[in-house]
């Protein structure tokens, strides 16, 4: 391991480890937000979401603008139709899973059963996804928007970081109404409770810090595609060998420390992806199990009702699947492309909606039943 | 006071909830009557929060305590 690569492990863990505590303490579940939205109403979760975002839209450019790491924008793809349908099958899926891939790993960290069957599900739905590569790379490229370039900015033609200021002063209002009447704080007696308005600010404070030591906004769910591959490869060798995706190589950050731009693919071998992503996954795994166990809630049960378990599974299965087709996470998108305005994202953040919404009905009506 | 018991740990978010509010709806008369508690195990640390608020919207009674590795929730009718 050369040293900038050791360098990038070691702050993907630190930072996964920081998510991991602050998403427990805070019980940050982004799933939950989107899904409430539907059967509950909007209240402090959801507004903290918008914070969120709008600290990260500020962050990011502060960032950028001071020097600290380049545009990020370049790792995002051009924008297409499958973006939209991408992020409606993951909205399904997160639902059904009862948190999306990040949710699914701090809740894994804290003992939580369904959240262990929605992982093994989203390494299923990655594997999956090789299946059907070359059959989606065609529909996105016949998807593809007519637009020139990969942001909003630059397709209406604007200055991004004007447009970036002036729509943070237009989400400032309502964000620094509801701090000052307190309607981002959540009632909650639970011990070593984070309200979720400061656990937002500590993760738009997190996804900037990993463009700045990581070289890339906070991403995961390669790292699903690759674990998949390995199992796979120890039944199916060949077949895994043979397919289009699993040869794959993008480019997965940029340049930090000197080492060069680290690159990878969801493919059994060992490359950027298990450098940049695997230590923040352990990391957020770890963060959440040391904080669960600090404050006695630490505990292991497999009693779960069937059709419970397998909506686990399933919800894994479509986030693991959704997370190719997008491609990208919730968190890939919330916390980095959309506060860039790239138009994937925003296309994708679009698509989490009627998809939470499909999968709550989901969820009450065939799950509940 | 009668008590009935309601284990919804371990269980997918918002079947905790979904749950504990069906319950609240089959029992409301007792409960409100004061001849019933319901007690909810959760080990969702939101969902302690997402129940007592429901419930005491509805006009319930809620106290909240720790227990072990999950939280107990009471819900009675109030008093006054």
């Amino acid at each position: 391991m050369t040293y900038h690569a050791f360098l990038i492990a070691g702050f993907s863990l630190l930072l996964g480890l920081a998510a991991g505590v602050v998403m427990h303490r805070a019980d940050f579940c982004i799933a939950g937000m989107f899904r409430d939205l539907f059967l509950t109403g909007v209240d402090g979760m959801q507004r903290s979401l918008l914070l969120m975002i709008a600290a990260s839209m500020v962050l990011l450019e502060a960032g950028r603008l001071a020097g600290l790491f380049p545009a990020m924008q370049v790792l995002y793809k051009t924008p297409a139709l499958t973006n939209l349908l991408g992020g409606i099958l993951f909205g399904i899926g997160m639902v059904l899973a009862g948190g999306c891939v990040v949710g699914t790993l701090y809740k894994m960290g804290a003992g939580r059963f369904p959240s262990l069957l929605a992982f093994f599900g989203l390494l299923a739905g990655s594997v999956l996804y090789a299946e059907i590569h070359p059959v989606w790379m065609a529909w996105t490229d016949y998807l593809k928007l007519p637009v020139i370039g990969k942001t909003l900015p630059v397709h209406l033609g604007l200055a991004t970081t004007p447009m970036i200021f002036g729509l943070a002063v237009i989400l400032a209002v309502p964000l620094w109404r509801w701090l000052r009447t307190g309607a981002m704080v959540r009632p909650s007696v639970v011990s070593g409770y984070l309200q979720p308005w400061k656990a937002a600010l500590l993760l738009a404070l997190i996804g900037v810090a990993a463009c700045g030591l990581l070289g890339s906004p906070m991403g995961i769910t390669t790292s699903y595609a690759k674990m998949g591959s390995w199992i796979e490869q120890l039944f199916f060798p060949e077949h895994v060998a043979g397919l289009a995706y699993f040869q794959n190589e993008t480019m997965m950050a940029v340049e930090r420390f000197g080492g060069g731009p680290l690159s990878g693919g969801g493919g059994p071998r060992l490359d950027g992806v298990v450098v940049l992503q695997f230590p923040l996954i352990a990391g957020i795994v770890l963060g959440a199990a040391a904080s669960a166990i600090l404050l006695g809630e630490f505990r292991l049960s497999f009693r779960l009702p069937w059709r419970q378990a397998l909506s686990a599974v399933l919800g894994g299965v479509a986030m693991g699947l959704a997370s190719r087709l997008a491609p990208g996470c919730n968190v890939w998108h919330l916390l980095g492309g959309g506060p860039l305005l790239v138009t994937q994202s925003l296309l994708f953040i679009l698509g989490l909606f009627p998809g939470a919404w499909l999968g709550a009905r989901l969820f009450v009506n065939v799950v509940l039943r | 006071m009668e008590t009935l018991k309601l284990d919804v740990r371990n269980q997918i978010c918002p079947s905790t909830l979904l749950v504990a509010l069906k319950e609240i709806n089959i029992h409301q008369a007792a409960l409100r009557h004061g001849t019933l508690a319901l007690v909810v195990l959760s080990d969702n640390r939101d969902s302690t929060t997402r129940i007592a608020e429901a419930a005491e919207n509805m006009g319930y009674a809620v106290t909240v305590d720790k227990e072990g590795a999950h939280y107990r929730l009471t819900i009675a009718g109030r008093s006054e």
